[in-house]
């Protein structure tokens, strides 16, 4: 992992056309702002790992498990 | 096209038919072309079936069919890449999966479909929401005992 300190209002550049920028510190918590393509997904990495292990999770459902959904509800 | 499929076997997809998403989904990045078929027995059901993997098929339903009071904040940054500026012109499903305890779904990251372009993309709404959400028989037993 490349390891690079930055204050407020800098910037790091990832490739040619993402930027990363230091928006607020407070305490232990950092604002960051991001620049990139819109194509390029950008996530908080653990949502995206929670999601990406639902999907994988999800394909593996057969027709047969989903037989009685339509009684089915949620609150 | 004629593709393959496990679970529905060799189907005939219209070309015109198919479904677009540029970044795949998470934990099928590299699942680009999709075919949405409706569910034989099952009308609120739908199947996103890869057409590059005949094992991949996600189950989709229409939230609000289940969830009625489903509402989503969905940041504009993650509606611009298919080109919609507004959630209405778009189609919302959500995935369909399990635990232990019986079906779930996937509240926090619906997939969005822009219809006119036949593109799509999971995308992560804001707020408090379940990747797992259960579904339960409440309505169902009811109705029985009735």
């Amino acid at each position: 992992m490349l390891v690079l300190s930055r204050q407020r209002d800098e910037s790091i550049m990832i490739g040619d056309n993402i930027v990363v920028t230091i928006v607020d510190i407070r305490g232990d918590k950092v604002r960051l702002g991001i620049n990139a393509p819109s194509e390029i997904p950008v996530h908080r990495q653990e949502v995206y790992e929670a999601i990406q292990r639902e999907n994988i999770r999800a394909a593996s459902l057969e027709p047969e498990e989903t037989r009685d959904i339509g009684g089915l509800t949620s609150k | 096209m004629w593709i393959n499929t496990t679970r529905f076997g060799r189907i005939d997809v219209d070309s015109a038919d198919l479904l677009n998403f540029q970044s795949g989904l998470p934990g099928l990045e590299q699942c680009r072309e999709w075919a949405l078929l409706a569910d034989a027995e099952n009308d609120a059901l739908g199947w996103l079936q890869s057409t590059t993997r005949d094992d991949v098929a996600i189950a989709v339903v229409s939230p609000r069919r289940f969830v009625p009071q489903y509402q989503v904040r969905i940041p504009r940054s993650e509606l611009t890449p298919l080109r919609l500026h507004d959630i209405r012109q778009a189609q919302l499903v959500v995935v369909v999966s399990k635990n232990n305890k019986g079906l779930t779904l996937n509240l926090k990251a619906p997939i969005v479909i822009n219809l006119e372009d036949r593109t799509g993309r999971q995308v992560v709404a804001s707020g408090d929401l379940s990747l797992h959400q259960p579904l339960d028989h409440t309505l169902a037993t009811l109705k029985k005992s009735a």
